[in-house]
C-alpha cells in the first residue's frame, strides 16, 4: 500500500490489478467464495466462547496498533499459539469476479488473504485481513448480515434517493432531516433552498407529522422501488453492525472474526428514549465469533466528539456515546481511551486503509461505503416505529439475547447433579421464571398501570404498595413491568417510559430529581434544576416536553426514605399526577403500613385511595414458591420443603428466608453426599427433613448460647453467679461488689483460685462488650450495676453441661 | 361536554362581576388599617343574609331542610338522561376524566362567596393601585388553589374590560422551590425583567428599596400568589414577615394573597405584623358539607350527557366523606374506585353470562325497588359500589394486617396484649419473652428464641404495623431498668378494641383456653 490510495486505483482496474503489499509472503492457498447470495450461510452469531487467551490478544491488538504508528501499514499477524511471529507474509489478490458492469461491486468478490504457509494446524490471527474487496482490520466497525435468508439482503445497498424526486445525490446537495434521516435535495425543498441551514433542520414532513397532521410522502415512480441502504436497514434492524476485536483464519481456512455487537436504542430493554439520537448505537458487552463471509461492509461508529466533526461524512456514520451491558441492561458513558483506540476507525488517516475515507476516490471496488463530498445523503421512510416494532422483528433471529434478562452463568452452565442446580435455583439472585402465589396482586397493578396507559389522555394516579419485607413487592411489580413491556413490544399497547428508583440507593431524598430527570431525558442534571424542569414538564408548561410526552411510570421503592423534614420530595412527586398534562402513575413501595396517615394530610390528600397489601406469605404459599423454582428438579423430600415453609411461615412469612433455609439444606445434603464414599455415589441423595432441621437450626438458633458455652472458665463462674444472684434476689439487676462476693464464695468452695477484683471486673467488661450482660461503663467500679441480657433460662441451660466446671450445675 | 359547561359557566360569570361592584361601595381604606370597618378577618358568613340562595345552605341548621329538594331534583335527573353504558370503553373514559383531580371545572360550585371576596379584594386593590394582602386558609382538598386560580383569570378579564392596566400574576408553589428566597427575586424579575441582578444585595432587600422609593409607581401592580405558605416558615421566621412586610412599605404595587392548611398562620405573626401596620384579610375556606360535595359532584357529572351515578350513591359517598374531613379529593377517588368495581363487575357478570345466563336474578330482587329502572340500574354505580370502595378507603388496614399475621407474631401480640390488659403502661422485651414463652408452653408449641422475637418486634415497628414502639438496646443505664428495650404498645388501645371482635377473641381461645 505504498501509493496514495487517491491515485491508486479506479473502480474497473482494481478488479484486475493484484495489490501488492510491500512485504511480501510465500504465496497461500487462495480460498475463493464465490459469492452467491442465494447460497445457505453459516449461523451468522455462534455461541461458542473462543478461548480466553485469544480473548486477551484480541483485546491488545488494537493497542498495539496504537504504539507503534509504523507498523500499521504493513500487516500484523498476532498468535499468541504460534511462534512464527516475524514470518514474512504476502498478499495477494485474485479477482474472481466477473462482472465489473453490475451495479453493486460487491457482487464480484476478491479474496485477499493475509495466509501463512503454516501448516494451518492452528488459529491464525491477523491484524488486518483483505476479503471480499475490502479490508478489514482489528479495530474496525462493519455491518453484518442478520438473516440468512432474508430477501432484503438480496438486493444491495444502494446510494441514497432524494425522498422527493426519488433521484440519486448526483451534483445537488442533499440534506437531511434531523428527525426522519431522509434526505432532500435542496431544489425538491419548498420552498426551494439555496443555502444549507445552520443548526438542526426538520423537513415539512416531519413539522406537519408533529402538528397532528397526518402525512404522505410522495410515492416512488412506477416500476421503481424504494431500496433502502445499510444505514436504514440496520436502524430497523434488519443489520448488524459489529465491532471487530479480532480476525483470524481458522483451521478449515475459513475467515472469522470476533464480533463486539452495537445494538440500536429499540433493542436495549429501555427502548428508544426521546434523547436517543436517530443515529445512535449502543456498544454492546456481548461477543461472538463471526465469519468474514456474512460482513458486508465498513460502517463508521463514532464518539460524540467525532460525531459533531463529522458533518459531511456520508450514510455510514453512527454515534456510541454509551457502552451497553446486556446482563445488566446498564449504560455506561465509553471513557475518551477507549475512543482513541476503538472508535477512531474512520479518522486515523494514518493508516492507508482508512485514509480513504474522506477523499472522493475509494479503495478497490467498494465504491458504497466512499463518501461523497457532499452534504449528508439520505433517503428512506422513517424508520421509526410507532410501537416500537423494531425490537419484535430482531427476536426471530435470536436478537432476543440482547436486551433481554438472560440466566447467569452458574445456572447454565454444565450442572451434574440436581443438588446443584437446586442449590443454584434457590440462590436469592436467580430470579424465578414466573411468580407464583401473587397473581391477585399482579392483576390489581396491571390493570392499574393499564388502566392509566390505555387511556389517550393518560390520567395520573398513585398507588401505594405496602407489606413486610420478603413478601415479593419489587419483584411483582417488576415482573408486571416486564410483561407490560413485551405488550409493548407486540404493539398492543402504547410505549411508555418507566423509571425506577431505590429510596435506598438515593444520596438524598431530593437527588431523586435528578434521577427521575436523567431516566427521562438521558442528561444529568443537579437536583434543583430537575426540579424545574420535571415541574415544567408535568404541569404541561413546556411545550417541547409536549410532543413526545408518553406516559411515564415511576417506581419508588422504599417511598419512606423520600420523607423530608418538611415533606417536599414526596409533596412535589404526589402532587405532579394530579396536574392536567402529567402522564404519570407512581408507584411508591415501603414497609410502613399507614405511611399515607403519617405524612402531612395535604400529602396524602394527594395520594389519592389506592392501596395494596402485600401480606406475609402463608405456608402453602412459601410451599409452592420454593416447589416452583426446584421444578424438574428432583432434589427435594415433599416433606422437607413443607416443613422448611411451614417452620418460616410460622415466624415471618419472609420467602427470603424460607429459600435460604432450602439452600443451606441442600448444601448441607451435599456435603453428606460428598463425605459418601465413593462407592455409594451412584445413589442420588436428595435433601430431607434432618438437612432441613439442621438447616433451620443453624439458621434460628441464637448465637448467645454459642458464645456463652465457648466463653472462658471464670466468665462461667461469673455468669453463674449472675443466675444464682438472681434466683437469690429475685432482682433483675446487681451491683458488681455483690457479685464479687458471690463469685469468690463459689471459688473458695470449689477449690478454684480466685483472681482477685480487677480481673474480675475486667471479665465483667468483656461480658458486657458481649452484650451477654448489660452493665454500666467500668469507671463505677464496685458500684457498677450488672444484668443479665439472655433469659436466665438460656444461660442455664448452656452452662449446666460444661465440661471443665462441672460444680457449676448445683448453683444453676 | 364543554357546552354544556359554558352554558352553565355564564351566569355564574356574569353574576360574580356584579357581586363585586355591588361590593365596592363598602369603605375602602388602607390596606393594613387595622380599624378598618371592613372585617379584616372574614369568616365565611354565618348569617344567612349575605347566603346567595343559589348557594348551597352553610350553616349545619339549615342543612336538614334542602334535603328534599335535591333529592327529588336528583331523581329528576335520572329521568331526563339515559343511562350510561360502562361496557363502552369511550364512556368509561369520559367519566374517568370528567372525576379525575387534574380536570379543574370552570368554576367552582359552592365557593363562589369566598371567591368574590377574594376577587373584590384583589379589584380593590388594583383600582386603588395600592398594596394588601390576604391569606386563605383552609384543609387539603376544599378548593383553595382551584379557587384563587379562578380568580385570577376572571381578574385580568375584568381588568380588561374595565380599562385597567392588568396587573402582573406571579403563581408559585413553595414546595417546588429549593430555596425560600427564590420568591423575592422572582418578584423582582417579574418587576424589571431587563435589569441585571445585582448580587451586592439579597433580592428581598432590593425589593424594599423598591417599594420604598416613589420610582416604584411606574412599577405594574403584581399579584403574588403563594401557594403553600407555611413551607416558608423557617426557623427566625423572617421569610414570612418579609413577604407580608413588603406590602405595607409606602409605594408597595405588590397584592399578596397566601395559601396554606393553617388557620391561625396568620395570627402567629399577628403581633409583629400589627405593630408593621400590616394586618392581612383572612379567609378561611370550611370543608365541603355533604350537599356542597354532593353539588360539586353532580355539577363534575353534569357535563356528560348520560346518568353514571344512583343518587342515593353519590349522597353515601358524600355524607361518609364529608363526615371524616369534607375532602373533594377523597370524594372524587372514591367515584373513581366505585366506577373501576362496576366496570370489573360486568366484566365478571359477562363473563358468567357466557357460562351462565341465569344469573340475573340476584340483581334484580336486589333492585326490586327501582321497578322502574330494573332494566338500566344495573349500569348505574350503585350504593354497593360505593360502600366498598368508602370502605375501602377509611378502613384501617390494621385488622386485616393483624390478621394475616404468622402464628408467631400472633402469639406475641397477645401476650402484648394480656401484659397490658394487666395495667403496664410499658415492659421490657424480657418480660413479654416471659409472658410469651408461657403462652407457649401451654400450647406446647415450641417459643422462638429471644433474639428472634426481638427481631420481630423490630419488624412491627418497621412496617409500622405500629403495634409495638421502642427504642432497641437503649445504651444508657438509666434506661437499664426497661432491660432491653422499652415496648410500648402504642396501639394497645386497638387491640383493646380488637379483643372483642374476631381476631383476639379468636386468639385467646386458641392460646389461652386450650391449657
Amino acid at each position: 500500500m505504498a501509493e496514495t490510495p487517491k491515485t491508486k486505483k479506479s473502480k474497473a482496474s482494481s478488479n484486475k490489478t493484484p495489490n501488492l503489499k510491500q512485504s511480501i509472503s510465500p504465496p497461500t492457498p487462495q480460498i475463493s467464495t464465490t459469492t452467491n447470495t442465494t447460497a445457505p450461510r453459516r449461523s451468522l452469531r455462534l455461541t461458542s466462547a473462543t478461548p480466553k487467551k485469544f480473548q486477551q490478544s484480541a483485546v491488545t491488538t488494537p493497542k498495539i496498533r496504537q504504539n507503534d504508528p509504523l507498523s500499521s501499514p504493513t500487516t500484523i499477524s498476532l498468535a499468541p499459539a504460534s511462534p512464527q511471529l516475524t514470518e514474512s507474509k504476502r498478499k495477494r489478490k485474485t479477482e474472481n469476479g466477473k462482472n465489473e458492469g453490475f451495479e453493486t461491486k460487491r457482487a464480484s468478490r476478491n479474496v485477499d488473504k493475509n495466509a501463512r504457509n503454516e501448516s494451518g494446524r492452528k488459529r491464525v490471527y491477523y491484524k488486518k485481513v483483505v476479503y471480499d474487496g475490502g479490508e478489514f482490520s482489528a479495530g474496525d466497525d462493519v455491518y453484518v448480515k442478520r438473516r440468512e435468508d432474508a430477501a432484503s439482503d438480496d438486493e444491495d445497498p444502494v446510494v441514497e434517493e432524494c425522498r422527493v424526486c426519488f433521484k440519486p445525490v448526483g451534483k445537488r446537495i442533499m440534506i437531511e432531516c434531523d428527525e426522519c434521516l431522509n434526505g432532500y435535495h435542496l431544489k425538491c425543498l419548498k420552498p426551494p433552498t439555496k443555502e444549507v441551514p445552520e443548526g438542526s433542520w426538520i423537513c415539512n414532513y416531519c413539522e406537519a407529522r408533529k402538528s397532528g397532521k397526518k402525512v404522505e410522502l410522495p410515492d416512488p415512480p412506477k416500476g421503481k422501488k424504494r431500496a433502502r441502504t445499510a444505514r436504514e436497514k440496520l436502524i430497523s434492524s434488519d443489520l448488524w453492525a459489529a465491532h471487530i476485536e479480532s480476525l483470524w483464519k481458522d483451521v478449515d481456512g475459513t475467515y472469522w472474526f470476533r464480533a463486539r455487537w452495537y445494538v440500536i436504542p429499540e433493542e436495549t430493554s429501555v427502548g428508544r428514549q426521546p434523547h436517543n439520537l436517530r443515529r445512535e448505537l449502543y456498544l454492546t458487552n456481548d461477543f461472538a465469533d463471526v465469519e468474514m463471509e456474512s460482513v458486508i461492509r465498513h460502517c463508521f461508529v463514532m464518539n460524540p466528539k467525532e460525531f459533531s466533526k463529522a458533518d459531511n461524512e456520508g450514510d455510514d456514520v453512527f454515534l456510541c456515546e454509551y457502552e451497553y451491558n446486556i446482563h445488566w441492561h446498564s449504560f455506561k458513558r465509553i471513557a475518551e481511551i477507549d475512543n482513541n483506540e476503538d472508535d477512531g476507525g474512520g479518522v486515523d488517516s494514518g493508516d492507508d486503509w482508512n485514509s480513504c475515507d474522506d477523499s472522493e476516490s475509494d479503495t478497490e471496488e467498494d465504491m458504497e461505503y466512499d463518501i461523497e463530498s457532499r452534504h449528508r445523503l439520505l433517503s428512506g421512510p422513517s424508520p421509526a416505529h410507532s410501537l416500537a416494532a423494531n425490537s419484535r422483528k430482531g427476536q426471530i433471529y435470536g436478537l432476543q439475547k440482547i436486551g433481554t434478562k438472560t440466566i447467569p452463568e452458574h445456572v447454565r452452565c454444565r450442572k451434574q447433579t440436581d443438588l446443584e442446580r437446586a442449590k443454584a435455583m434457590l440462590l436469592l439472585a436467580t430470579l424465578p421464571k414466573s411468580l407464583t402465589c401473587r397473581d391477585k396482586e399482579m392483576n390489581e397493578i396491571t390493570t392499574f398501570i393499564k388502566d392509566a396507559i390505555c387511556d389517550e389522555q393518560c390520567l395520573g394516579r398513585c398507588l401505594y404498595i405496602h407489606g413486610v419485607p420478603g413478601t415479593g413487592k419489587t419483584v411483582s411489580v417488576l415482573a408486571v413491568m416486564r410483561n407490560l413491556r413485551s405488550e409493548v413490544d407486540a404493539g398492543s399497547i402504547r410505549p411508555y417510559c418507566f423509571v425506577e428508583i431505590n429510596g435506598l440507593k438515593l444520596a438524598s431524598p431530593e437527588s431523586v430529581y435528578s434521577v427521575i430527570y436523567e431516566g427521562l431525558s438521558g442528561h444529568k442534571v443537579g437536583w434543583k434544576k430537575a426540579l424545574n424542569f420535571l415541574t415544567e414538564r408535568f404541569s404541561g408548561e413546556n411545550q417541547c416536553w409536549k410532543e413526545d410526552s408518553k406516559p411515564c411510570v415511576l417506581l419508588i421503592d422504599e417511598l419512606d426514605l423520600l420523607v423530608t423534614r418538611n415533606q417536599s420530595v414526596l409533596y412535589n412527586i404526589l402532587d405532579w399526577p394530579t396536574k392536567p398534562n402529567s402522564k404519570l402513575i407512581v408507584i411508591g413501595i415501603a414497609n410502613t403500613m399507614d405511611l399515607p396517615e403519617k405524612l402531612l394530610p395535604r400529602i396524602s390528600s394527594r395520594m389519592g385511595i389506592q392501596r395494596l397489601c402485600f401480606g406475609p406469605y402463608n405456608y402453602q404459599q412459601l410451599q409452592e414458591i420454593i416447589s416452583s423454582r426446584l421444578k424438574g428438579i428432583y432434589a427435594f423430600e415433599e416433606y422437607a420443603v413443607e416443613f422448611a415453609s411451614r417452620k418460616v411461615a410460622a415466624v415471618s412469612g419472609d420467602a427470603r428466608r424460607a429459600l435460604e433455609i432450602c439452600r443451606r439444606a441442600a448444601e448441607i445434603a451435599d456435603y453428606r453426599a460428598k463425605s459418601l464414599p465413593l462407592s455409594n455415589s451412584n445413589t442420588a441423595v436428595i435433601v430431607g427433613m434432618g438437612d432441613v432441621e439442621a438447616a433451620i437450626k443453624e439458621m434460628f438458633q441464637a448465637p448467645h448460647i454459642q458464645v456463652i458455652r465457648s466463653c472462658s472458665k471464670l466468665s462461667k463462674i461469673f455468669l453463674a453467679a449472675m443466675v444464682h444472684e438472681l434466683y437469690k434476689t429475685g432482682m433483675g439487676e446487681t451491683t458488681f461488689e455483690k457479685m464479687a462476693v458471690t463469685v469468690s464464695c463459689f471459688c473458695s468452695s470449689n477449690g478454684e483460685l480466685f483472681p482477685g477484683y480487677d480481673t474480675l471486673l475486667k471479665v465483667g467488661c468483656k461480658l458486657g462488650e458481649c452484650r451477654i450482660l448489660l452493665c454500666e461503663s467500668g469507671a463505677k467500679h464496685k458500684l457498677q450495676k450488672l444484668q443479665l441480657n439472655y433469659p436466665s433460662d438460656d444461660v442455664t441451660f448452656a452452662l449446666k453441661d460444661s465440661k471443665d466446671l462441672p460444680w457449676l450445675a448445683k448453683y444453676l | 361536554m364543554s357546552t354544556v359547561a359554558s352554558r352553565r359557566s355564564l351566569p355564574a360569570e356574569d353574576h360574580l362581576p356584579e357581586k363585586g361592584r355591588g361590593a365596592t361601595p363598602r369603605k375602602r381604606r388602607s390596606r393594613s388599617d387595622p380599624d378598618s370597618v371592613t372585617p379584616s378577618r372574614r369568616k365565611i358568613p354565618k348569617s344567612h343574609g349575605l347566603c346567595d340562595a343559589c348557594n348551597s345552605p352553610d350553616s349545619p341548621l339549615r342543612e336538614n331542610l334542602p334535603r328534599l329538594p335535591v333529592r327529588k331534583r336528583l331523581f329528576d335527573n335520572v329521568v331526563e338522561r339515559p343511562v350510561w353504558n360502562p361496557a363502552d370503553v369511550e364512556q368509561v373514559r369520559v367519566v374517568n376524566e370528567a372525576l379525575h383531580v387534574s380536570t379543574a371545572p370552570k368554576i367552582a360550585v359552592c365557593r363562589e362567596n369566598e371567591q368574590s371576596m377574594i376577587l373584590d379584594f384583589c379589584k380593590k386593590c388594583v383600582k386603588q393601585e395600592k398594596a394588601g394582602s390576604m391569606y386563605i386558609s383552609g384543609c387539603p382538598g376544599t378548593g383553595k388553589s382551584l379557587s384563587v386560580e379562578i380568580v385570577k383569570e376572571t381578574l385580568v378579564n375584568w381588568a380588561n374590560e374595565e380599562q385597567i392596566q392588568p396587573p402582573d400574576i406571579l403563581s408559585m408553589n413553595c414546595m417546588f422551590h429549593a430555596q425560600t428566597t427564590e420568591i423575592f427575586s422572582k418578584v423582582l424579575r417579574k418587576h424589571c425583567p431587563q435589569k441585571e441582578t445585582n448580587f451586592s444585595k439579597l433580592p428581598q432587600q432590593l425589593l424594599h428599596d423598591l417599594y420604598s422609593q416613589k420610582l416604584a409607581l411606574d412599577v405594574k401592580m403584581i399579584l403574588v400568589i403563594v401557594d403553600e405558605l407555611d413551607y416558608l416558615i423557617t426557623q427566625d421566621r423572617t421569610m414570612l414577615q418579609d413577604l407580608f412586610m413588603l406590602t405595607t412599605l409606602p409605594f408597595s404595587r405588590c397584592i399578596l394573597l397566601g395559601i396554606a392548611n393553617a388557620i391561625d398562620l396568620a395570627n402567629r405573626f399577628m403581633p409583629k405584623l400589627q405593630c408593621l401596620n400590616c394586618k392581612p384579610a383572612v379567609i378561611t375556606f370550611r370543608s365541603y358539607y355533604k350537599d356542597q360535595i354532593i353539588k360539586i359532584l353532580k355539577d363534575r357529572l353534569r357535563a356528560l350527557p348520560y346518568t353514571v351515578f344512583q343518587p342515593q350513591a353519590i349522597e353515601l359517598c358524600a355524607g361518609r366523606v364529608a363526615a371524616a374531613s369534607g375532602d373533594m379529593r377523597k370524594a372524587l377517588s372514591i367515584c373513581r374506585s366505585a366506577i373501576g368495581m362496576l366496570e370489573d363487575e360486568i366484566r365478571e357478570s359477562i363473563h358468567s353470562e357466557n357460562l351462565s345466563s341465569t344469573g340475573k336474578n340476584g340483581n334484580q330482587q336486589k333492585s326490586a325497588d327501582f321497578d322502574w329502572l330494573t332494566s338500566q340500574v344495573n349500569n348505574l354505580v350503585r350504593i354497593d359500589h360505593v360502600a366498598a370502595s368508602l370502605s375501602k378507603t377509611f378502613k384501617s388496614p390494621a385488622v386485616d394486617t393483624i390478621r394475616s399475621l404468622p402464628q408467631h407474631q400472633q402469639i406475641i401480640l397477645c401476650s402484648a396484649v394480656k401484659l397490658f390488659r394487666a395495667g403496664k403502661k410499658d415492659t421490657t422485651v424480657g418480660e413479654l419473652n416471659k409472658f410469651y414463652r408461657d403462652v407457649c408452653k401451654t400450647t406446647s408449641i415450641p417459643p422462638v428464641s429471644i433474639m428472634e422475637l426481638s427481631k420481630i418486634g423490630r419488624l412491627h415497628e418497621l412496617m409500622s404495623t405500629n403495634l409495638f414502639s421502642g427504642n432497641h438496646r437503649t445504651r444508657t443505664i438509666a434506661r437499664r431498668k426497661q432491660k432491653t428495650s422499652s415496648i410500648k404498645s402504642r396501639f394497645s388501645r386497638h387491640c383493646f378494641c380488637f379483643a372483642g371482635n374476631s381476631l383476639l377473641s379468636q386468639l385467646s381461645a386458641v392460646n389461652f383456653q386450650e391449657a
